[in-house]
């Protein structure tokens, strides 16, 4: 076949397209010069997405009965592009919260130490969650020859699994909980540190090494996509290594729009000398209020 | 009994049953962890050898856990059909494997010598197969069940609609609820994983799904997969309930450790015949998931591939509406990444459907594991050609109480559409009324939840 | 602890009719076992309502305040209840008696009878949006997700509020109700002012005394009603809107949105049946019924029953006028209750400057507000910021604890509400300034208004929140 006859055929297939019933071509939108916008800010995830809405007021009133994804809207039977790329945003984040490690700087700027729990890596922590329980040997040696022995309440940092969490609660967290118990006289209170690729179990070996009589360790939670930032607090009167899991009390939800970290940080103060009062934590803590004295 | 075979020259001895089904398997991070697995690729295979060799026979007389000390394996061996287990008893895995997958082996063959396996044979036959073998294997079965509505029939994918919410403010539940519903999802069940397990939270959600589901006149189930003994009293104090709901183990110190025995899931069952507001025959709901009971420890030695197929022994005893495997929930110390959650999910939807259960799943990851949405677009693809009954749906994939990931409604119509399949009978036909499709496919008005508010039945 | 039933009052002084009602309010912690505790209602039990007794005068104009305090003293006796038994609650004078000039003297009486935490509010806004909540219009508009406007129609006055989705958005009142005018004898007996002038304006001039003429009387309702179009937006405004507004209430804005319309107040009754001896209660409320359930507004809008008609105030008073505060916050329980106090809220350039530091600028802002006030208690109210860092909130505690301590006696407490929640924080941070002498109590999940006055309560739930009512008005 020459080069004419394949023009020819092309024309023909172009031309019976041309005259094809059914077919239709979208109008190209007009276009706009890009905007400046951060998808992953609160105000375009409270936007409705869905096209063309019955009642968009509804739809954006239910967007603030839920932080669920909901009003997203569709391309077809898939997601629109801003919520595909606002997912992978946010799983992104997650991701690098599991597996970023905390800057020393940041320790330093709050005074913290670092040592290390048995993994030695990131994939190490999260398959053996037996050796994130434990503290390595070096370790060991450091916290005690820079620790205050037998304190009331002894105070720690873990990444666990979100480093990001660390980083955005603890300097703001830490000195609200230290001035909360430096308010109450009669208290001792352990020196504090932090404990890379720790996990909680990890506070039940830290509270025999200090002989410590309340063991608080703060913690990065499992990240989800809403917030990477999440915070937990574990405490327990007396922790030893194999005691019951019920024996902990456990604060989770510490950020930035679940509850303040200086918030949490001043509410946990009074948790941790009611626990030292009552001799006792988890299930055998009837909570009260921590908002007096 | 054979407990060896020779590779490449070089012979591999084993020492127990346990030990060649733990090593047979493939690759997982909590086999690892239990210090089961095959310590080489080429020890993994020699297991599978041996294995291959094994008769069914042998499998049935070395359960798990010793019938003397477990519930489980007792429920297995006891209901099992003797005439069929008769005529299997001495083939070898290999065997089993063969005829499985012959072109003249029918559904109804494969559902008849179901009556006659026990956990350990089908855990054992699994580890055989390549993924395609078990999806092909399980594309043959079909295994519907009816509450209010029939799910399973051929042609059909259903999805359960999972509106979670973090603190279950009803209202915002709702929204969830407008929204799924306007994708076609919600035809297996409007199923919410509650925070506060209280008997009047419990209740108060029930109520409202069950006015949802009145007030649109929606062919479907509602549940709220609290702790069993929570349903049993808010059902007592007048909640409606079309199903009750509990997370299963294998053995039967991981169901104690889940806070329940046999005698409990009986309890719901007859409650629910009694004060259940669904049709039935199939009133409950049971999820498992490998892993579990390595995570409670109650696996009695075994990999996690065995302990889930006696999950499965346990729930076909009391022929439950929906069964699904969380699949990827649990996270890396059990399955380490996409490689190892596809393989569970096929095999779990395997194994489930061998023992003749209604099963679905639940396509899920963690984000601390190896694995993104890609990979889990891909299990449900897979599971969808396998002709699994249901799938698991939320809000654009994120499920903001479990703080994971899943299927997206928007994921449940491209798989349908893709696919060639339909939601069930009765709830097209609802989407149609509604609607929210037109001749079968997504209207204008799909997608948003607002087209459903000013609409009543 | 789980859950605590308190016991509230409500006690409702009309223009023509007085009531009082008893409420159990529930209190829970409803956030999860691994959460900081959220304390909050989960549900309402009316245990005791009145009967509508009328308002006792002692002349046309002024109220009877022994008879008053007598009748609710008989309330709480029929309830089987004593003044020490209740926890919260709320005395509103209302409408036309709320003007007189004995009214303050009334409050004070009846305070020390209606328990130690009960307070008197009053003012024609408030008012609108208690029964707007009493009547159940919030309710049903959060249900169903539209806007809904309430009329309370009672006697002196139609209080009116607008709820889309349960929140408020606006608010007034008109001196339009049934007892406008008044009629004994078949003789009218009285006319208020603002009834002259609608009556005026359709073009009616009744007389004191003249006998009255169903015609005319029921033609002056028809005014009124098309007054009440107006308000509603169904009707274009005209100026009588504005010359029959209640003296110190908003402009009510109707929304444009508004689906459904909720009555309430005693005329409410007149609307949903009609017919009967239209002077059976010696006033125009039966023809004003009638005109307005032949309105525009029943027409153009979806018409509603409310859950409470005449007592939809009182049970608003009762069981809708106490919230809590947030349950991170810091108190020293001995200073409270206490009771009155007005508010200096902070806009969001004041808060800027606080939270950076500037102490000579608050000192002054609350030295000013105290002489304004001729007081020397005060509450000092912002938003505040979600999640400050703690270096910005020790300044804000400085410039709080140092401004407050110079303004403010050496005995009198530092009492700060913010609506974010970062009370317990702030609080504890403000005592480390002040020092342990000084009593100081910070709340949060608060939001209030320049010009409120706020009741802080004692301490419930072991402490964790303090029960709260925020005014619009107070007298004095």
């Amino acid at each position: 076949m020459d080069n004419s006859v394949i023009e020819q055929v092309v024309e023909a297939v172009l031309a019976e397209l041309s005259r094809s019933e059914g077919v239709t071509v979208p109008e190209a939108p007009e276009i706009h010069e890009p905007e400046e916008r951060d998808i992953t800010s609160e105000a375009e995830r409270a936007a409705v997405l869905v096209k063309n809405p019955v009642d968009a007021e509804a739809i954006a009133r239910m967007k603030k009965y839920t932080n669920a994804r909901v009003g997203v809207g569709r391309a077809g039977t898939r997601y629109n592009t801003q919520t595909l790329i606002t997912l992978r945003a946010d799983h992104a984040a997650a991701r690098d919260a599991v597996f970023m490690d905390i800057d020393r700087e940041l320790l330093d700027g709050i005074g913290l130490f670092a040592v290390e729990s048995r993994c030695t890596t990131k994939d190490e922590f999260l398959t053996r969650p037996d050796l994130g329980r434990q503290l390595s040997d070096e370790s060991v040696s450091v916290i005690l020859e820079k620790c205050v022995k037998k304190p009331d309440i002894q105070i720690f940092a873990a990444d666990g699994l979100s480093s990001t969490a660390i980083k955005a609660n603890l300097p703001d967290l830490l000195p609200s909980l230290l001035d909360g118990l430096k308010n109450r006289s009669g208290i001792s209170v352990g020196t504090p540190f932090f404990v890379k690729n720790g996990r909680v179990g990890l506070m039940d070996q830290v509270s025999e090494l200090l002989e410590a009589r309340v063991t608080c360790v703060l913690i990065g939670e499992r990240p989800g996509l809403a917030t990477a930032e999440s915070m937990s607090a574990y405490i327990a009167y007396e922790a030893r290594v194999g005691m019951e899991e019920s024996r902990r009390t456990v604060i989770s939800n510490i950020h930035r729009l679940g509850v303040p970290a200086v918030e949490a940080g001043a509410y946990l103060a009074g948790l941790l000398c009611s626990i030292l009062k009552a001799k006792a934590s988890g299930v055998g803590f009837r909570r009260d209020t921590g908002n007096e004295g | 009994m054979t407990l060896k075979s020779t590779l490449l020259g070089r012979t591999y001895t084993f020492s127990s049953v346990k030990e060649v089904l733990a090593k047979a398997n493939e690759q997982k991070s909590g086999d690892v962890l239990a210090g089961l697995a095959a310590e080489s690729e080429l020890e993994r295979v020699a297991a599978k050898e041996a294995l291959s060799r094994m008769t069914l026979n042998t499998l049935r007389e070395n359960p798990a856990v010793p019938y003397e000390e477990d519930e489980v394996t007792r429920i297995n061996q006891d209901a099992l059909n003797e005439t069929v287990y008769n005529g299997i008893k001495n083939w070898t895995v290999a065997d089993f494997r063969e005829w499985i997958l012959d072109c003249d082996t029918e559904e109804k063959d494969l559902l008849r010598v179901s009556a006659g396996l026990t956990a350990e044979m089908i855990a054992a036959v699994t580890k055989l197969m390549s993924n395609l073998d078990l999806v092909y294997a399980a594309s043959k079965m079909r295994v519907p069940a009816r509450c209010n509505t029939t799910i399973g029939l051929p042609g059909t994918l259903s999805a359960r609609l999972q509106p979670n919410h973090t603190t279950d403010n009803v209202d915002g539940i709702t929204a969830s609820v407008l929204e799924g519903l306007t994708y076609g999802c919600g035809d297996a069940l409007i199923g919410l994983n509650p925070v506060n397990d209280a008997v009047s939270s419990v209740t108060e959600v029930l109520k409202r799904l069950d006015d949802i589901k009145n007030n649109y006149g929606i062919p479907t189930q509602i549940c709220v997969l609290a702790h069993i003994t929570t349903q049993i009293e808010a059902v007592r104090q007048g909640a409606p309930a079309d199903l009750i709901f509990q997370s299963v183990a294998g053995s039967e110190k991981g169901n104690r450790a889940f806070g329940f025995s046999r005698e409990t899931v009986i309890e719901a069952h007859e409650l629910l015949r009694k004060h259940g507001t669904s049709a039935g025959p199939n009133v409950l709901y049971f999820e498992t998931g490998q892993g579990s009971e390595l995570s409670s420890e109650s696996h009695h030695g075994s990999d996690q591939v065995t302990m889930e197929a006696r999950c499965y022994a346990f729930c076909r005893e009391f022929s439950p509406f929906l069964v699904n495997t969380v699949v990827g929930f649990i996270g890396p110390e059990y399955l380490y990444d996409s490689r190892q959650v596809v393989r569970a999910g096929l095999e779990d939807h395997f194994m489930g459907k061998l023992s003749g259960l209604p099963m679905g799943c639940d396509c899920c990851y963690t984000n601390h594991m190896m694995a993104d949405q890609n990979d889990l677009e891909n299990l449900s693809l897979l599971l969808a050609s396998a002709g699994v009954n249901y799938i698991i749906s939320v809000p654009a994939s994120d499920d903001v109480m479990l703080n994971y990931q899943s299927n997206a409604y928007h994921d449940i119509t491209a798989i349908r559409a893709a696919l060639n399949l339909r939601p069930i009978r009765e709830f097209e036909l609802w989407l149609e009324k509604m609607g929210i499709t037109e001749n079968g496919r997504l209207s204008k008005h799909a997608g948003d939840p607002s087209f459903l508010l000013g609409k009543k039945a | 602890m789980d859950g605590e039933v308190i016991t509230s009052v409500g006690i409702d002084i009309g223009t023509s009719t007085s009531q009082v009602v008893f409420s159990h309010l529930f209190l829970k912690n409803t956030s999860g076992c691994f959460s900081i505790p959220h304390i909050a209602f989960v549900d309402k039990k009316l245990i005791y309502a009145s009967q509508a007794h009328l308002t006792p005068f002692k002349t046309q104009t002024t109220l009877d305040d022994e008879a008053l305090r007598r009748l609710v003293l008989s309330e709480y006796e029929n309830a089987g209840l004593k003044p020490g038994d209740i926890d919260a609650g709320a005395v509103i004078v209302t409408g036309e008696a709320a003007r007189k000039e004995n009214a303050e003297m009334l409050l004070n009486s009846l305070s020390d009878i209606a328990g130690e935490f009960v307070v008197s509010t009053a003012g024609p806004d408030l008012e609108a949006i208690i029964s707007g909540k009493g009547s159940g219009a919030q309710q049903i508009s959060k249900a169903r997700g539209i806007c809904v406007i309430n009329f309370d129609i009672g006697g002196g006055t139609t209080n009116i509020a607008a709820f889309d989705d349960g929140e408020i958005t606006a608010k007034g009142s008109l001196d339009i109700g049934g007892r406008q005018i008044r009629v004994e004898d078949g003789r009218i007996s009285y006319i208020s002012k603002s009834a002259v002038k609608i009556a005026a304006a359709a073009g009616f001039y009744p007389e004191l005394g003249e006998p009255a003429d169903p015609d005319m009387l029921r033609g002056i309702c028809r005014a009124m009603a098309e007054v009440l179009e107006q308000a509603a937006g169904v009707s274009p405004a005209d100026d009588l809107l504005e010359e029959v507004r209640t003296a110190g209430s908003t402009f009510f804005a109707a929304p444009g949105n508004a689906k459904a319309v909720c009555f309430s107040g005693g005329v409410a009754d007149c609307i949903h049946s009609t017919g009967g001896d239209p002077f059976r209660y010696g006033d125009i409320g039966p023809f004003l019924g009638e005109e307005i359930a032949g309105s525009r507004i029943c027409s153009e809008l979806t018409p509603l029953r409310g859950k409470e008609t005449i007592r939809a105030t009182v049970v608003g008073a009762g069981s809708y006028s106490t919230t809590v505060s947030g349950s991170t916050i810091s108190h020293h329980g001995s200073v409270l209750p206490l009771k009155n106090l007005p508010v200096l809220k902070l806009d969001h350039f004041e808060q800027e400057r606080c939270y950076g530091g500037d102490s000579e600028y608050l000192e002054e802002k609350i030295k000013w507000f105290l002489g304004q006030n001729d007081t020397t208690r005060m509450v000092l109210s912002m938003t505040g910021e979600r999640s400050p860092s703690y270096a910005r909130l020790k300044t804000l505690a400085q410039c709080v604890g140092e401004a407050m301590g110079e303004a403010l006696p050496a005995e009198a407490p530092f009492l700060l509400a913010l609506e974010n929640d970062t009370a317990k924080a702030l609080g504890q941070a403000i005592e480390m300034i002040a020092g342990p002498t000084r009593a100081v109590v910070c709340i949060d999940s608060v939001r209030t208004e320049q010009g409120d006055y706020i009741d802080l309560g004692r301490p419930i739930m072991d402490g964790m929140v303090i029960p709260v009512v925020i005014k619009t008005l107070a007298f004095g």
